[in-house]
């Protein structure tokens, strides 16, 4: 599972690392950027927002100081104020509506003009219009507010007027009270109503996006103009008029807030106590938003296939050096110990290369070493074996001569005791391991001349070699073993006269030498069992025959000498007797050791 | 390595979502409504020769079809006693195949049949300010009749208390509307102990009204009369204001036309119960909006309605809903 999913490996785990710390970079950065983004673009459209508002606020005040002007010119009109002074001067009445009247045509947003004398008489600027005679003008608000400004103008809210018969018309009205130049005594209040086409013109015209837009509310937070009124009025539509409050309270930094997906933001004038709040979109601060995340979409996912193969390239860098390494030292396990030698990856990689290198060598001479140490005991412990043979041979020689000499055979006791002479002398021949082929003919031929006197002629032997032969080396005592094999396994149990022929012969770098007897021979399963005896290394559990023992004893030490390749091979058959060759290297020089 | 291309590949498909998500995060702008055809509207009086209450439903109406991008129709017949003409209106507008009908009905009976044609062809029906006899309209956007006529009773009982005449004479628009059906049963029940000598109709004929208010003010037992809608109180205060009977007769109206609130100052009409004619034409296309869009609409919107007195009337809150803000205000 684990492997399938290939989640184990540390190229995938790299590669999933990168990909999560890009995802996890890019998803802040998306949050940072729009973090900053917004509040950058907001705050400088609020900026924005408010200069505009400013704006209106001033727009709006220089347009209620410009009907205050108005408002001052008719107080000072000599003419008016004559006539208020002295209560009847019907002359001038008719120039007075007429100077009203002008005023009205003049300005389309001015709803209706009243000059209203303390004695009950009022002039109309519009002709048309008549007092509502079931109202009382001197309990109006905007009447009582005049008085209380002392011949300042008072501007009212927005409410509708009734002091008109028959029309109801919503207006903001500006009052002042009516001094007399002469002697500052009050002499009536001045009324011009407002209608809001003006007011409505300067909202709409200062409004930031599509969603935008302005209203006013007075001091006590009742809407002087909405462009939605009728909304606002019947409760349709509601606008956080407590929370505009207490940002007009505020005296903080904090210049807006926020009420859904839209922002607030108020000013307030100081001539008229309006509050002037401009409401602004969501979606009209941040018009472009819709791009900007699409660019960042874009460039996000440009980065994931860009940084997603990346990865993987280096990820795959920094693996596929150790893979390789992986491979090579993977053949260990098969007991080849390769060096990995230079390779084409970072320093760490190349050092763990350099220092795997070191110790494989380290191994390889340990193995060496150990291998040889391994053979050399071998070596002697054959030595030792080959020791243990002769004393038998020794003492049943020296008995054959005890006895031959009893028998006063002096001729023969010489004969032997050289033999036996010869025998030691090559055998010992000065510690070497290596002697002549010739050394060795002369050596199993002492043997063979003992032997052929204690048998008394139970057989005989021929010994034909190459003379070119004679010089090359062999091992010392490797065909005494195999004669011996022959005389007392296949001579000794047989009933006919004993042959045993010595002969040699060369094949490539090979150099044969073939020992022959016409013994009992062996049967099949007899000869495998030597073969495998032969070829089992010592110190093995499974027991030897004696005969086993020496043919093993040369088998294996030709092998130690000269190599695998060289050794025993066996043939008989039963009742014809054996063939035993031994293989030698065909080396010119003397073999040392 | 496939299956890490699979979560390399699950990884954008996710940081695609969220970039998506973060679109809409927020910002839900409602469905813009796409209709083949306008709304149809089939009020009690045409444009142009409505009385004032229409003028103003037909504010309410504009607003809110501005408001929500909805293009409207507004038919209707001359006059609200033509019932037979709102009848022919209606169906010729059911032809048309509109994506949903409103209608201020002129009969409560008579209209019931076109009103089971127009669902028979799956055309959905809001009512407004009167009902029909069915229950096919998904909803009814309009004043309580009976409670706004309750506070009309109670408000006459009062005057009726302090007259020393008791006859109290109720004048009706029209016979089978419900909203003229409504207002008498809740003025009915609140003078239920006064005697109420009987019920006119004037077929929302002002001069009718007039001529009926003239025969009743020969009663000199007449202390009170009650008007059902603003023709009626027109037509009753002139005959009030021609005979000077205002003294001896309590007049209470409904509905605040101009001259009624002139009439209201005068002393004429001592009370009127208001209605809020822009809120009901305003919600009655914004209900149908809501239901086009698939959004669940309730059966039965109360615009409410508020007793005006002489006192009250230019109260801030009550000055805002008796006069309609307008800038082309006379």
């Amino acid at each position: 599972m684990r492997k399938k999913l290939g989640l184990g490996t540390l190229e995938s785990r790299i590669h999933i690392f990168f990909i999560l710390m890009l995802f996890a970079a890019i998803f802040i950065m998306q949050l940072v950027f729009f973090r900053f983004a917004t509040t950058t673009v907001k705050r400088s459209k609020i900026e924005n927002n408010r200069t505009l508002l400013r704006q209106l606020v001033s727009q709006i005040d220089s347009y209620i100081m410009g009907i205050d002007i108005i408002s001052q010119k008719i107080v000072d009109d000599d003419r008016i104020q004559q006539y208020l002074e002295t209560h009847i001067n019907l002359d001038s009445l008719e120039k007075i509506e007429e100077r009203l009247y002008y005023y009205m045509e003049a300005r389309s947003d001015i709803s209706n003009i009243l000059i209203y004398a303390n004695d009950g008489r009022s002039i109309l600027g519009d002709p048309e219009s008549k007092i509502n005679p079931w109202t009382d003008i001197k309990e109006s608000s905007w009447y009582n507010g005049a008085l209380s400004e002392n011949g300042q103008t008072s501007v009212s809210t927005a409410y509708v007027q009734n002091i008109f018969l028959g029309k109801y018309s919503w207006v903001v009205s500006l009052s002042r009270e009516i001094l007399s130049k002469k002697s500052g005594e009050s002499l009536g209040v001045l009324l011009v109503d407002l209608k809001f086409n003006r007011i409505e013109e300067l909202c709409r015209s200062l409004v930031i996006g599509e969603k935008g837009y302005d209203f006013i509310i007075d001091s006590s937070g009742a809407y002087v103009f909405h462009p939605s009124q009728q909304l606002v009025n019947s409760n349709l539509r509601k606008e956080p008029i407590y929370n505009i409050q207490k940002l007009i309270n505020n005296t903080s930094s904090i210049n807006y807030f926020q009420n859904n997906d839209r922002y607030f933001m108020v000013e307030t004038s100081d001539l008229t106590n309006w509050n002037i709040v401009s409401v602004t979109h969501n979606n009209d601060i941040i018009t472009d938003w819709k791009n900007v995340q699409v660019i960042y979409t874009l460039i996000g996912l440009v980065l994931f296939l860009i940084v997603g193969p990346v990865t993987k390239r280096i990820s795959s860098g920094i693996t596929e050096p150790i893979r390789k390494l992986q491979n090579i030292m993977k053949t260990v396990e098969s007991g080849e110990f390769k060096l990995i030698g230079s390779i084409k990856a970072t320093d760490e990689i190349r050092k763990l290369a350099y220092d795997y290198d070191i110790m494989v060598g380290r191994i390889r001479e340990l193995m060496e070493s150990n291998s040889r140490e391994h053979e050399l005991k071998r070596k002697s412990d054959l030595k030792a074996l080959q020791a243990q043979i002769n004393p038998h041979f020794l003492y049943n020689t020296l008995d054959s001569i005890i006895w031959m000499g009893e028998m006063g055979q002096n001729k023969e006791v010489v004969r032997m005791t050289s033999a036996l002479s010869k025998l030691f002398r090559i055998s010992i021949s000065k510690g070497h391991e290596i002697i002549t082929i010739r050394d060795e003919i002369a050596h199993v031929k002492s043997y063979l001349t003992i032997q052929e006197m204690r048998y008394q002629d139970r057989f005989r032997y021929l010994i034909d070699i190459d003379p070119d032969l004679l010089d090359l080396p062999i091992l010392k005592i490797t065909l005494q073993p195999i004669v011996e094999n022959a005389i007392y396994h296949g001579i000794k149990e047989g009933n006919e006269a004993g042959f045993i022929k010595i002969t040699s012969s060369i094949q490539e770098d090979f150099v044969l030498l073939k020992v022959e007897d016409n013994g009992i021979g062996m049967s099949q399963t007899d000869l495998k069992s030597l073969i495998s005896g032969v070829n089992m290394i010592p110190g093995n559990s499974l027991r030897m025959s004696k005969q086993g023992m020496g043919l093993r004893n040369v088998h294996q030490r030709i092998k130690l000498y000269f190599g695998k390749q060289y050794g025993l091979t066996f043939e008989s058959s039963p009742g014809k007797g054996s063939i035993i060759t031994a293989s030698i290297p065909r080396i010119k020089k003397e073999y040392n050791v | 390595m496939r299956s890490l291309y699979f979560f390399l590949l699950s990884l954008m498909a996710s940081l695609v979502l969220f970039m998506i998500f973060s679109f809409f995060y927020g910002r839900r702008p409602p469905k813009a409504l796409n209709l083949d055809s306008p709304i149809q509207i089939v009020l009690k009086s045409r444009k142009g020769r409505a009385m004032n209450f229409w003028e103003i439903v037909y504010q309410g109406i504009d607003e809110a079809s501005m408001e929500f991008g909805v293009q409207v129709e507004i038919t209707g017949p001359g006059y609200e006693k033509q019932i037979n003409q709102q009848i022919t209106i209606l169906n010729r507008v059911i032809e048309k195949n509109p994506p949903l009908i409103i209608l201020a009905s002129t009969d409560y009976k008579r209209l019931s049949k076109p009103v089971k044609r127009a669902h028979d062809r799956n055309i959905p029906i809001l009512l407004i300010d009167s009902g029909v006899d069915s229950n096919i309209p998904l909803s009814f956007i309009g004043t309580n009749n009976i409670d706004a006529g309750k506070k009309a009773g109670r408000e006459m009982k009062r005057l009726i208390t302090l007259s020393n005449r008791k006859d109290i004479a109720i004048v009706s628009h029209i016979k089978e509307t419900t909203s003229a059906i409504d207002r008498e049963v809740g003025a009915r029940y609140s003078l239920k102990d006064e005697s109420i000598i009987g019920t006119w109709y004037c077929d929302v004929e002002e001069d009718k009204a007039y001529r009926i208010v003239l025969g009743l003010l020969k009663n000199k037992d007449l202390g009170g009369i009650v008007a059902l809608n603003e023709v009626v109180a027109l037509g009753v205060a002139r005959a009030i204001s021609e005979q000077h009977a205002q003294d001896r007769v309590a007049f209470v109206a409904f509905d605040n036309a101009i001259p009624e609130l002139t009439y209201l100052e005068e002393g004429i009409i001592k009370a009127t119960v208001v209605q809020r004619p822009y809120n009901m034409g305003y919600l009655a296309v914004k209900t149908a909006v809501e239901y086009l869009r698939g959004e669940k609409i309730v059966s039965n919107i109360d615009t409410g309605s508020v007793l005006i007195t002489k006192e009250n009337m230019f109260k801030r809150e009550f000055q805002e809903m008796l006069f309609p803000f307008s800038y082309q205000m006379p």
